[in-house]
């Protein structure tokens, strides 16, 4: 194994993480201030864990509240990695690792070593190591089998998320993969809810499922920190046997790329469906607009962040609901309603020209105004995920779980639509200020930029919670007697996003060279 | 009347020069090479041409038109194949020509008429692949389909023929030569100084950074046999391009 070329290649991983920051001015004290940050969110998560690793030895159920904190961070770290992209990015193809002298197996451990050397995945090891230190400190179990068994969770853990986010970029792209994979999710998501009436009502099944899990790493994981001697080898067989086929998948999926079989033809379709819904919005956008969709819905990345949206947003409304029972549900179904407009096209909407690559420069040489390119693509995405805001609406009126009028309905769809414009005009601004240049046919990995991160995370975030936290502050305020309210801020919003649609598009102009810089990989 | 003129043309990028005081000028009807060794300001300059990029100083006129980067008259009067193509990958090749058409005002029938005669001519014509999947040459066809589907009076080219097979690059250059013949222009820049010698009637060369070193007629290699230039006498453009930009001889001992 040539491992002093892969701790260049590694050394290599950070160097390009820094000159990316590098290239813009005022960011490198971000970057300093993030990492130090990122550093004390892990020292703290280190000692919460800990304090959960002390929590578990006094209440005298070490082993199985440890397997628990394991299980939730494992699969935390496996959704949150999958999901939002974080800890996937690829930082060396296969193909540009040919160039050195590697052989194949180095290869790939060069890419997965430089992947798993992660700000992302070092948090869920400081996470996973607390809790290891904590159960030592408090007198359960070894140090070194609990740093052995936080090592072996942490590679399960990166090998689990790989394997997740490849099977579904081949589900994607197989035939009628865009249907299957939201109906996979919505399995997945809502088993849980659908589970746990029914292990509250047998008793015994709790106790079988129980038995499953113990086959599963973090349980592994719990079983070989809190036991000593021979009884917390027992928790090594899972963890071993979890690797292995873990990285087996992985190995078969690198392996045999999906092959995609498209029958040539000669034959032009023109009147297509974009075709015919470009019309819509006149002749001076149609062709613009036409263009965006069919850009759009042939982005992998789009197609597969819009459908995954589908079961998603009627979820989260559901769930979130459910588990704001007892405080204010509807203050919680106010936040979902407002993040309906941005889930499906997040990363789309705040970087609308990262994607397009050396096509951006057309709207440049067309005989056009440049900022009508930026109008249109706003409008398209907007018209895309409005569709969003009303699919909320309906899950709403089928599994409300609590009654509601009119009143609280136009509050809610108010919320939406400030939701919807809010975003959409911040995603104006971002696109022109804090544009990155992305692969559209990449699923998976996070490729926004700090302004965009900000806009899609932090606006999430605070929409979700917002509502809640203002209705525990202030009692009462959260209801649907204050829709007209909502409808104010709903049209305020409104009045934002028409004014960044007239005045971010007219400066796109003025930020032409340094956005074709950006998008052409040239910044 | 020049169909291109440039004015003390000047492009800076912070503190580094693209381009110095080029001032140059391609009568109509001309096919006009631009050359230049790789960072010289080719691009920079087609790049201003264009509405790319916007100038420093210095002025730029085409077809007698004062130029800038919102003059949509005359951008619809103009075809470009920029050096990176500027393709949306994503799309077909009938769907991002159709796509280029419609923006350049084509009505609905001409655009299909045109594309389809277009992807038929650089046989293009498997309508199941995007962009993406086209190899370098293909998608170079693509682009040069882009520049010309307007019919515009002057096309600007970024390196049309490499990556593309021989028979690609004599369809275009026949279709070059009649474009010519009808009074229209074009300003190509390319490295391959063989083709340039061939194609066109007038060369510029410029050298780092983007300063006009030789401009002339080079119809002369073909009708006297030799230009001559700091009193040396040059055959072929190749020589003269090396003797102007500057032959170097590095002698790499381990190599």
């Amino acid at each position: 194994m040539n491992f002093q070329l892969i701790g260049h290649l590694i050394g290599l991983r950070y160097r390009l993480l820094w000159a990316k920051t590098r290239t813009r001015s005022g960011k490198i004290a971000l970057f300093m201030a993030g990492y130090l940050l990122l550093l004390l969110v892990a020292a703290f998560f280190a000692i919460a864990a800990a304090g959960g690793g002390m929590v578990a030895v006094r209440s005298g159920q070490a082993e199985r509240i440890a397997q628990g904190i394991l299980t939730a961070l494992f699969v935390s770290a496996t959704v949150t990695s999958v999901m939002l992209g974080f800890g996937m990015n690829e930082v060396f193809s296969d193909t540009e690792l040919r160039r050195y002298p590697l052989k194949a197996l180095e290869r790939r451990f060069a890419r997965h070593f430089t992947g798993i050397v992660d700000p992302f995945w070092f948090l869920f090891l400081a996470l996973y190591l607390g809790l290891a230190i904590g159960l030592y400190l408090y007198g359960a179990g070894s140090l070194v089998l609990g740093v052995i068994a936080v090592l072996a969770l942490f590679v399960c853990n990166y090998l689990a998320a790989q394997v997740a986010g490849r099977a579904m970029e081949r589900i994607m792209q197989q035939k009628g993969g865009s249907m299957i994979l939201p109906f996979i999710i919505m399995v997945v998501c809502f088993l849980p809810s659908l589970a746990m009436p029914m292990l509250k009502k047998h008793a015994g099944a709790g106790k079988a499922v129980l038995r499953v899990l113990a086959f599963t790493p973090s349980f592994g994981a719990g079983t070989l920190m809190t036991r000593t001697g021979a009884a917390a080898f027992g928790g090594v067989w899972p963890i071993a046997w979890w690797v292995l086929g873990l990285t087996a998948a992985l190995v078969a999926l690198e392996r045999r790329p999906p092959r995609i079989r498209v029958a040539q033809t000669t034959r032009i379709r023109w009147d297509t469906p974009y075709a015919r819904a470009a019309k819509v919005f006149g002749p001076r956008y149609a062709p613009l607009v036409e263009h965006w969709l069919l850009f759009l819905f042939r982005c992998k990345r789009f197609r597969l962040a819009y459908v995954m949206s589908l079961p998603m947003v009627p979820f989260l409304l559901l769930v979130w609901t459910r588990q704001s029972a007892r405080s204010n549900p509807f203050a919680a179904a106010v936040g979902v309603f407002a993040i309906s407009g941005l889930a499906p096209a997040a990363a789309f909407l705040v970087n609308q020209f990262g994607y397009v690559g050396s096509g951006f420069r057309r709207y440049f040489l067309f005989p056009m105004d440049p900022a009508a390119a930026l109008r249109a693509s706003s409008v398209t995405l907007m018209a895309l995920c409005s569709v969003y805001v009303v699919l909320a609406a309906l899950a709403w009126v089928l599994f409300a779980p609590m009654a509601w009028g009119t009143r609280g309905f136009c509050m809610l769809l108010a919320s939406g639509a400030f939701g919807l414009f809010t975003f959409h005009g911040a995603g104006l601004w971002t696109t022109l200020y804090g544009a990155r240049r992305s692969d559209p046919n990449k699923t998976m990995g996070n490729d926004l930029s700090l302004a965009g991160n900000l806009v899609v995370i932090g606006g999430m975030l605070v929409m979700l919670m917002g509502p809640m936290m203002i209705g525990q502050v202030r009692k009462g305020i959260i209801t649907p007697d204050r829709w007209l309210v909502v409808v104010g801020l709903a049209a305020l919003a409104a009045c934002f996003y028409l004014a960044s649609l007239r005045r971010a598009p007219a400066m796109l102009s003025s930020r032409r060279e340094a956005l074709l810089a950006i998008v052409e990989g040239k910044a | 009347m020049d169909a291109v003129r440039i004015t003390n043309l000047v492009k800076k990028y912070g503190l580094v020069t693209a381009v110095d005081g080029l001032s140059l000028g391609v009568a109509a009807g001309t096919m006009f090479g631009f050359l230049g060794p790789n960072g010289s300001g080719k691009s920079t300059t087609i790049g201003c041409l264009t509405g790319l990029l916007d100038p420093t100083a210095g002025q730029i006129e085409i077809l007698g038109h004062r130029f800038d980067a919102d003059s949509a008259d005359l951008k619809r009067r103009m075809g470009v194949m920029p050096e990176t193509l500027g393709l949306f990958e994503p799309l077909r090749a009938h769907e991002f020509l159709a796509f280029v058409g419609r923006m350049y005002g084509l009505d609905e029938g001409t655009v299909r008429t045109r594309v389809t005669e277009l992807l038929d001519a650089l046989e293009l014509t498997d309508s199941s692949k995007t962009l993406a999947d086209y190899s370098t040459g293909m998608r170079k066809r693509v682009a040069f389909a882009a520049a010309v589907i307007h019919s515009p009076d002057v096309l600007f080219l970024d390196e049309p023929f490499e990556s593309i097979d021989p028979a690609g690059v004599a369809l275009m250059k026949e279709w070059l030569n009649r474009y010519v013949k009808q009074g229209r222009t074009v300003f190509l820049t390319s490295h391959v100084l063989e083709t340039v010698e061939r194609l066109c009637q007038e060369v510029a060369i410029i050298a780092t950074p983007g300063k006009l070193v030789w401009q002339g007629d080079i119809t002369t290699f073909g009708r006297e046999g030799a230009i001559v230039y700091d009193g040396q006498e040059f055959d072929a453009l190749e020589p003269l391009f090396l003797h102007l930009t500057g032959e170097r001889h590095v002698d790499l001992k381990w190599l």
